[in-house]
């Protein structure tokens, strides 16, 4: 690294902190920053600080917020007797484009995952609970991910809402639209063909 | 290196990279391995719905030492489903596998007993004889077994005498009415006889039978833990405090 000015060399380093970003193609961008776009340059460090200082948690439903509550929380518009439990804040923004759905979130930050020592404690579960207690959410719909865990956690936050008196739902599984069956993997189709229904 | 696909579980999966996964498996012929299987999180992904616990699978593993490559893996029958508890039983026989087997040390015999456990876990029946059979089977492996054919003195055990059992030293009578010492575990020559008989016999136990076998198990698999925490126990306990009346159904 002797190669480059010293302030060049930790811009390279610490562009690699980047995912997916190695030794080259951090060189790559701090040459590009450097020699052709200072002004992009300025801008990313500028919006860099903004965002590091001004993005939090929010209080009601730990997605990413700017101030104490995430756009979704304090949209006064949205349903409140609808709670949608997800594992992470990139789930919000898939189920907010693709959907229509006008109710609130709660995002768990991962999942049930014992054997990486994350139970109900380190997932926070006591605050969805006290949500529930608050008795304005009528449907408790169970959005975790088809994985072993994922159903675990549902299974567990579908006690937690009985427990609670609350309805709890579970996003359906099956065949992505536009699928062919013959290439679907089995344990989708096998969950597609229990969970059917009349039409 | 690996010259053809060989039977496999998955038990554990951690993301690696973008799209990769590092995988703790069970395997025929090399035991416990940890491998990484690349792009499997990706959008294009052959394996992605395949490599989950409680999948019986075919892989093909490529290079030795501490993490080897996947290089195939193909869904070899029907995915066992496991629900709420019955998953969170599922998940704590992979625990104990994880926590207990070495990396590369071939155990074929327990692959039979783990898919054993995994079919009576999916059954809508109690699955809790099927798990003490399998924690026999395990600590048998491990060169753990517990002695449950003579006592400490040499004698045959006796169904209606008590027994005060020691991870370290086996089974010593207790005489008539004394109290049993402080550690170790209490309990009936019975139990111990049903759980020598083996998993055929051990498919329906009373009661007290089998809560002395559990009592039996979790203190010898605990002594060969040294005082690792058993997390998936944190867990089944957590689930049976919300004290729900539905018990886990089967999917």
């Amino acid at each position: 690294m002797s190669a480059y000015p010293r302030k060049l060399a930790q811009l390279i380093e610490a562009l690699r902190c980047l995912p997916g970003v190695g030794p080259k193609s951090a060189t790559r961008m701090a040459f590009h920053l450097v020699e052709r776009d200072r002004a992009g340059a300025g801008r990313l460090a500028a919006a860099l600080t903004a965002a590091v200082a001004g993005i939090g948690r929010c209080e009601r439903c730990r997605n990413l917020a700017e101030g104490p509550l995430c756009a979704g929380c304090a949209d006064p518009q949205r349903d409140d007797s609808l709670l949608c439990v997800v594992e992470t804040p990139a789930d919000v923004a898939a189920i907010e484009h693709a959907t229509g759905f006008r109710g609130r979130y709660f995002v768990l930050m991962g999942r049930l995952s014992p054997l990486d020592g994350i139970g109900p404690e380190e997932l926070g579960l006591d605050r969805l609970d006290a949500r529930l207690a608050e008795g304005t959410v009528q449907e408790l719909i169970l959005a975790t991910n088809p994985t072993v865990e994922g159903e675990a956690t549902a299974h567990y936050l579908a006690q937690l809402a009985h427990a609670r008196g609350v309805q709890a739902t579970r996003i359906a599984h099956g065949v992505p639209l536009g699928g062919e069956l013959e290439h679907v993997d089995g344990g989708t189709l096998a969950h597609a063909l229990a969970g059917r229904r009349t039409v | 290196m690996s010259p053809g696909l060989e039977p496999a579980w998955v038990l554990h999966t951690r993301p690696y990279r973008d799209t990769s996964l590092l995988l703790e498996l069970l395997t025929l012929t090399r035991g416990r391995v940890g491998a990484v299987a690349r792009g499997a999180r990706g959008p294009r992904s052959r394996s992605r719905g395949w490599l989950r616990p409680f999948q019986p699978l075919l892989v093909g593993l490529a290079g030795r030492g501490e993490l080897a490559t996947l290089t195939s893996a193909e869904a070899a029958g029907a995915a066992f489903w496991l629900a709420g508890e019955r998953a969170v039983a599922g998940l704590y026989l992979n625990e104990l596998l994880l926590k207990l087997l070495a990396r590369d040390d071939p155990q074929p015999l327990l692959l039979g007993h783990y898919r054993a456990a995994l079919v009576a876990l999916a059954e809508p029946a109690d699955p809790e004889p099927a798990l003490r059979v399998f924690e026999c089977e395990l600590l048998t492996a491990l060169g753990y077994a517990p002695a449950l054919a003579v006592d400490t003195d040499g004698e045959p055990l006796q169904a209606d005498a008590r027994y005060h059992y020691r991870p370290d030293a086996g089974a010593r009578r207790l005489p008539g009415l004394a109290e049993a010492p402080a550690g170790g575990v209490e309990l009936s020559g019975r139990t111990l006889l049903a759980l020598a008989a083996g998993a055929e016999s051990f498919t329906c136990p009373d009661r007290d039978t089998l809560r002395e076998a559990r009592t039996l198990t979790r203190s010898l698999i605990d002594h060969c833990l040294g005082g690792r925490p058993v997390r998936t126990r944190e867990l089944a306990r957590a689930f049976r405090s919300l004290a729900a009346p539905a018990g886990g159904k089967p999917a």
